[in-house]
């Protein structure tokens, strides 16, 4: 049997009403801020202290957009006859984030996590030269790293907790050796 | 005005140009139109405009910088372009993916796939000049795309596939939540039914309006929801496994349809998203049952493809997704090429439009379901 004439019409019509009585899902930003969970990736933040200047994120970085430079300082002599040691000494970091894809290599590939994610969005600018953000302000954006989340029961031990475990273990061993 | 009185139909011949910036392209897509009054004799589309030239910026990019740039030529399917790359570098590895990862690449594709339908579920009645629906399709998409930036944290370039596996593993609780979204999304699908399919307005629009014949869709490689509604059955899914596609035979329905008409591509690709959603439930519940484990596998520090080729597809949202890669044990391809489903589903344009009123080149422009980025790459 062929449905009666305008029956679409007025199914259609039921949704819009349904949906009339209930509660708006859209949230009014900026005055309700969203919620983004942790591992958003929004701005990258770096922890300037941990950097060794090893250069991987910029050489990793698939366009390019991390900027560093950096000189070599020698250390005072500790003890006479000893030789001079050498150490790095950042300059400049800067990410041009008019050109990240935000893939988060950098972050992974960072040996010393100097380099995390941040949830952040607003840092929109007139002038795209401003988009380049320098130390500072990537140091700034630390403040805002969220701490990583939980993972779930089935996944497998992080090879930092397990390596902590190991550590640990051993320590309480030596330990009760000497007891 | 030429040929005033003439009688001559050559002389009121009009070229149309449809784009290259047209609401109804999504994205940069151009038609050139010969019109003879209302009526179009000849269409050819001119593709390029977006062209990035990924292909060749592949070449010289590891395979984890890969992932970076192939999620990005359909930015409706970032996931199920991430994972035809990785899969042919673990083809060519002969690298075992831990089981997990398999069916947790399964699920987040199969969400990917309801991301994808979900746009074109809401864009093309707005392109047949239905406002509402396209707000119901963004609501759901809002809910999945939560569950995904929770995961991957990516909104549409999840950037989660790595070669072996995933990046990292899931957050404690989001299979729950996961579950939640799709249960949620699930229970409000039927407003396509009702609010589009049912509309007397979009069907009068649709419904045998430009027409692909089997053979045609066949001759111009047409794939996806868009050959399946020329009565072409083929779904890699069920026709040739990857994944854990296998396993889900049971609960995989491929939604096929004779017709060929506009109407036929939008009820293949309703059906295929109710199908995405319970395929997304099935993945989850495996999940649940299988035994902790890791969800990638450790790679070293240089990633070498061996010397050689291989050519692997995947049943992308939109069609198929072929990969051939070629390399010469470097640690980027030499080549690798990309097959997208769009641009051949474009190419069949140049047989449906002619014999076509102006007024249906919208609805059937809309009804072929392509990301110009896919065209052009």
């Amino acid at each position: 049997m062929p449905p009666l004439p305008g029956s679409g019409l007025a199914k259609g019509l039921a949704i819009t009403l349904r949906t009339m009585t209930r509660r708006s899902v859209t949230d009014e930003y900026p005055d309700t801020e969203p919620a983004l969970p942790p591992r958003s990736r929004g701005t990258i933040a770096l922890f300037e202290e941990n950097c060794t200047v090893c250069m991987l994120c910029a050489r990793e970085c698939p366009d390019w957009c991390i900027y560093i430079d950096s000189h070599k300082e020698t250390l005072p002599v500790e003890r006479p006859g000893a030789r001079a040691r050498t150490h790095n000494v950042l300059d400049r970091f800067a990410i041009d984030f008019s050109l990240c894809m935000y893939c988060g290599i950098c972050i992974e590939v960072c040996p010393f996590d100097a380099l995390f994610w941040s949830p952040e969005f607003e840092y929109a600018e007139e002038d795209i030269a401003d988009l380049t953000h320098e130390r500072d302000r990537l140091r700034e954006w630390m403040w805002t790293v969220p701490e990583p989340p939980a993972l779930d029961p089935a996944a497998e031990e992080p090879k930092e907790a397990a390596a902590a475990r190991t550590a640990a273990e051993k320590a309480a061993g030596r330990e009760g050796d000497t007891a | 005005m030429v040929g005033l009185g003439a009688g001559d139909s050559a002389d009121t011949d009009m070229v149309l140009n449809i784009g290259p910036q047209h609401p109804s392209t999504h994205g940069v897509l151009r038609l050139r139109l010969r019109m003879q009054g209302e009526r179009i004799t000849a269409a050819e589309p001119v593709v390029g405009y977006m062209h990035r030239g990924a292909e060749k910026l592949f070449e010289a990019r590891d395979y984890r910088q890969i992932v970076v740039l192939a999620n990005r030529h359909d930015w409706l399917s970032a996931f199920s372009n991430e994972l035809g790359v990785v899969h042919a570098v673990e083809t060519m590895l002969g690298m075992e993916v831990p089981v997990r990862a398999v069916w947790l690449r399964t699920l987040l594709a199969e969400l990917n796939r309801v991301l994808n339908h979900l746009m074109f579920l809401g864009s093309y009645p707005l392109e047949l000049g239905g406002m509402t629906p396209v707000f119901y399709a963004f609501r759901e998409r809002e809910e999945l795309q939560a569950v995904m930036e929770e995961v991957s944290g990516g909104r549409m370039h999840y950037m989660f596939n790595r070669v072996g596996g995933l990046k990292e593993d899931l957050p404690a609780g989001w299979t729950r939540r996961a579950a939640a979204a799709v249960a949620a999304v699930r229970s409000r699908m039927g407003v396509f039914d009702d609010l589009v399919l049912g509309n007397e307005i979009f069907r009068a629009r649709t419904r045998g309006v430009g027409v692909l014949p089997r053979e045609t869709a066949q001759a111009y490689g047409v794939s996806g929801p868009v050959a399946r509604a020329s009565g072409l059955d083929f779904d890699l899914r069920r026709d040739e496994p990857y994944l854990a596609y296998g396993e889900l035979a049971d609960v995989l329905r491929v939604a096929v349809r004779q017709e060929g008409d506009c109407l036929a591509r939008f009820e293949c690709l309703l059906e295929q998203t109710h199908n995405a959603l319970e395929l997304a439930e099935a993945c989850l519940g495996r999940l649940a049952e299988l035994p902790p484990g890791p969800v990638n596998q450790r790679l070293p520090k240089v990633l070498k493809a061996p010397e050689g080729h291989v050519y692997t597809w995947t049943e992308n949202p939109l069609g198929l997704n072929g990969y051939h890669l070629v390399s010469r044990g470097e640690k980027t391809p030499w080549r690798l090429k990309l097959r997208s489903a769009s641009f051949n589903n474009v190419q069949a344009l140049t047989e449906l439009l002619p014999g076509c009123l102006v007024a249906d080149m919208v609805a059937i422009l809309g009804s072929l379901f392509f990301v110009v980025g896919d065209i052009d790459k």
